[in-house]
C-alpha cells in the first residue's frame, strides 16, 4: 500500500445513515450502545426450535411480507430521504453478503422458479433506482469484511481521481437460511455474544442496512457539505489459513493494519481507539486482541466491539462499525463492549464494559470474516482535516 | 503501466495457457484433478477438494494454470503478497439452492456446514488463497456492465494503488473459467507478458468461448 502524498485527494464522508436492532438512525444506535443495554432478543421471524440458539438482533417493527424483503423494509426508507442529496453521477457500491436471501428461501420452499431474483445484482439494480443515479455500480462481496472493503475501494477511487462521489450501500438480513448455517458451524452463542469475555461461546446474528455517502474533499467543499470524517488509510488482506476459522497469531489482520497505515501515513502512535470486529466467538476474539497488540505492542488503546449489542450484521457490520467510528471520534470516547461482564485475560486493559475516553483524532477500525478476509481502516476526525 | 503475465483456462472440452500457447484436450472435468496432480499442475494435493462446490473447483484449476502460465512457483506453508479478485454472472447462486434445499429437505433439524460455507461468492476466492498461500487482498466483485473488463480494470489499478504487487482476476462459471494473472510491468524481470489493454480488448467479446479465441490469437503481443 502506498503512503499518502501531500497531494493526495482526500475522501471524506458527507452523509451517513443506519438502521440497526436499536432503531432507525444513528442516534438510536450510539444511544443503545452507550446504555449497555443489549438489542439481541428472541426471534420470532422464524421457529427456531432445531437451532442453536433462539435469540438474535433484529430490527423492530420489520416483518416477513409478501410484497417486500427485509432488505428492501430497511434500505427504501434510508435511501428514499437520501436521494435528492445524491448527485446524478454517482457511482454505487452495494456491500453484502447474502442480499435478498428471502427471495431464495421462498423459491425453494414453494418450489417455484425466481432464486436469481436473489442474487445482489438484482438488488443493486433496485438501490440504483432508489439513489436516481444513473446507472453505474458494483456489488462487492468479502464475508464480514464486505461493507469495510466497500468503504475502502470507494476512498481508493476517489483517491486515485477515478471518481468523486461514491455511495456506499451495504445490508444483511437476519433469516432462517443463514440462521441455521451458523448453527450447523456451531458458531453461535446459544444465549447472547459477549465479546471479548472469558465465557464467550459464539455470536449472535445480527441485521442492519446503511448507506455511506463518500466524495472528494474538494467536492464535498465545492458543494458545501457538512463533513462528517475522512477515509484516511485502509488495508486489505487475507490469512490463506483455514476457510472458517482465523489465523491464530493474528498475522493476516496485523499486516492488514500496517497497511492502513502505511496508507493514511501515519505511525500506530497517532491512533486512539479501536473498533474491533470481536464477534464473541472464541477464535476470532483471541485472534483480533493478538494482532492488535502485535502492532500497538503494550500500549493499552480503548478497543471495543458493537457486536454484543447490536449482533454480527455480516455484510453491514463494517459499514455500520465506520458510522459508530465516526460518532466516537467526535464524542471523543469509545461505547461500552455490551455483554462484557468478566474480561478474557488477554483483552484486560484493552476492552472495558464501560465508555472509555480518548484524545487522538483518529480511530482505527477491524473486520475479519470467511475464507480468512481481513480489513482495517484509519478514520479521522472531520475537523482535522487539512 | 500493468502487464498480465500468465492466463489460464479450461471449459468442458479443453484447457490451455495463453502465453505458453498450450491447449489440451480433456475427458471432463471430473478426471482433470487427477490430470493436474501427474502433470504437477497442482505442486501438491488440494486439501478437501472433494468437498468444493463446483465454481471453488473450477477457480482452482484455472488459478494452477495461470499461475504455472506466469512461471510462479508456490508450495505448502509460504504464502505471497498476491490478491485474488473474481467476478461471476451466477455468484453463488447454485450453491445456496444446495444448501438451503438440503435443509429442508431434512426437515429444517439441521443444516449442513459444509453446504452452507459455499454461500458465500467470495469462498470459491479463499479456497485458492488457502491452497496457493495468496495473502493480499480477496474480493468477489460483480459489475453490472462488461464484467470480465471491468473486473480487468479493477486489479490493475488497486496494483498501482499499491494493495498487491500481483493480483490474479479470476472469471468462474460452473463449467468456464479464465484466470489472468497481474502484475506491475515494472516488477516483471523476464518472460513474456501481454499488455493489459490488448486483454481487456479481448475480454470484451460476448460469450466465453470467443474470448478464449480472442486471448489466444493475441500471440506475443508485449506492452
Amino acid at each position: 500500500m502506498e503512503g499518502r502524498r501531500v497531494d493526495m485527494i482526500k475522501a471524506v464522508t458527507v452523509a451517513c445513515d443506519v438502521v440497526t436492532p436499536y432503531g432507525w438512525g444513528v442516534d438510536l444506535c450510539w444511544e443503545g450502545l452507550l446504555s449497555g443495554i443489549t438489542a439481541i432478543r428472541r426471534i420470532e421471524r422464524f421457529s427456531t426450535t432445531n437451532l442453536q440458539t433462539q435469540n438474535a438482533a433484529t430490527v423492530p417493527g420489520l416483518t416477513i411480507s409478501r410484497h417486500e424483503s427485509i432488505i428492501m423494509q430497511m434500505i427504501t426508507p434510508l435511501l428514499t430521504a437520501i436521494a435528492p442529496e445524491i448527485p446524478h453521477e454517482t457511482f454505487v457500491i452495494l456491500a453484502t453478503t447474502n442480499g435478498e436471501i428471502e427471495i431464495l428461501q421462498k423459491s425453494v420452499l414453494r418450489g417455484t422458479i425466481g432464486a436469481k431474483n436473489s442474487l445482489p445484482d438484482h438488488l443493486l439494480g433496485k438501490i440504483i433506482s432508489l439513489a436516481g443515479t444513473a446507472g453505474r455500480g458494483m456489488v462487492v462481496s468479502a464475508a464480514c469484511a464486505s461493507s469495510s472493503a466497500a468503504v475502502s475501494k470507494a476512498a481508493s477511487m476517489i483517491r486515485n481521481r477515478e471518481l468523486d462521489s461514491v455511495l456506499v450501500v451495504a445490508c444483511d438480513c437476519v433469516s432462517e437460511f443463514v440462521t441455521a448455517g451458523f448453527s450447523s458451524l456451531m458458531a453461535l452463542d446459544s444465549d447472547k455474544a459477549k465479546p471479548f469475555d472469558k465465557n464467550r461461546r459464539g455470536l449472535s446474528l445480527g441485521e442492519a442496512a446503511g448507506f455511506m455517502l463518500i466524495m472528494s474533499e474538494e467536492r464535498a467543499a465545492r458543494e458545501k457539505r457538512p463533513v462528517i470524517g475522512e477515509i484516511a488509510g485502509w488495508g486489505l488482506t487475507n490469512d490463506a489459513n483455514h476457510i472458517t476459522g482465523p489465523s491464530k497469531d493474528g498475522s493476516g489482520l496485523s499486516k492488514a493494519v500496517y497497511n492502513s497505515l502505511r496508507s493514511a501515513d501515519i505511525s500506530e502512535n497517532e491512533i486512539g481507539s479501536i473498533s474491533a470486529h470481536g464477534t464473541g466467538t472464541i477464535y476470532n476474539d483471541s485472534m483480533e486482541i493478538r494482532a492488535i497488540k502485535k502492532v500497538f505492542g503494550k500500549r493499552p488503546l480503548p478497543v471495543y466491539s458493537v457486536k454484543g449489542g447490536t449482533g454480527h450484521t455480516l455484510g453491514a457490520a463494517g459499514l455500520l462499525e465506520i458510522i459508530i467510528a465516526f460518532e466516537s471520534l467526535n464524542r471523543r470516547v469509545v461505547p461500552p463492549t455490551v455483554n462484557l461482564r468478566d474480561t478474557d485475560r488477554e483483552a484486560e486493559g484493552w476492552v472495558s464494559p464501560r465508555p472509555q475516553s480518548f484524545e487522538s483524532p483518529m480511530t482505527l477500525s477491524t473486520n475479519s470474516g470467511f475464507g480468512g478476509v481481513n480489513s482495517a481502516l484509519v478514520l479521522k476526525k472531520a475537523e482535522t482535516i487539512l | 503501466m500493468i502487464a498480465v503475465t500468465g492466463i489460464g483456462w479450461l471449459n468442458r472440452k479443453e484447457y490451455g495457457c495463453v502465453i505458453g500457447n498450450i491447449i489440451k484436450r480433456l475427458e471432463g472435468l471430473d478426471s482433470l484433478y487427477t490430470s493436474f496432480k501427474r502433470e504437477s499442475i497442482f505442486s501438491y494435493p488440494v486439501k478437501n477438494f472433494s468437498r468444493f462446490d463446483a465454481i471453488s473447483k473450477t477457480t482452482c484449476f484455472c488459478a494452477a494454470l495461470a499461475l504455472k502460465d506466469a512461471g510462479i512457483y508456490y508450495s505448502a506453508g509460504q504464502k505471497q503478497d498476491i490478491g485474488i479478485f473474481g467476478a461471476n454472472e451466477s455468484g453463488c447462486l447454485e450453491s445456496n439452492i444446495n444448501y438451503f434445499k438440503d435443509y429442508i429437505e431434512s426437515g429444517r433439524i439441521l443444516a449442513r456446514g459444509n453446504l452452507f460455507i459455499y454461500t458465500l461468492p467470495s469462498i470459491p476466492l479463499a479456497e485458492a488463497a488457502i491452497h496457493f498461500g495468496l495473502s493480499g487482498p480477496l474480493l468477489h466483485i460483480s459489475f453490472n456492465e462488461k464484467s470480465l473488463p471491468s473486473l480487468l480494470s479493477f486489479a490493475g489499478k488497486s496494483i498501482l494503488e499499491g494493495e498487491a504487487p500481483a493480483i490474479l482476476a479470476v472469471q468462474a462459471e460452473e463449467t468456464d473459467a479464465v484466470c489472468f494473472v497481474l502484475q506491475s510491468k515494472d516488477a516483471v524481470s523476464s518472460g513474456k507478458s501481454l499488455c493489459l489493454e490488448a486483454v481487456s480488448s479481448a475480454a470484451e467479446k460476448t460469450n466465453f468461448p470467443e474470448i478464449i479465441t480472442a486471448l489466444t490469437g493475441l500471440g506475443n503481443r508485449d506492452c
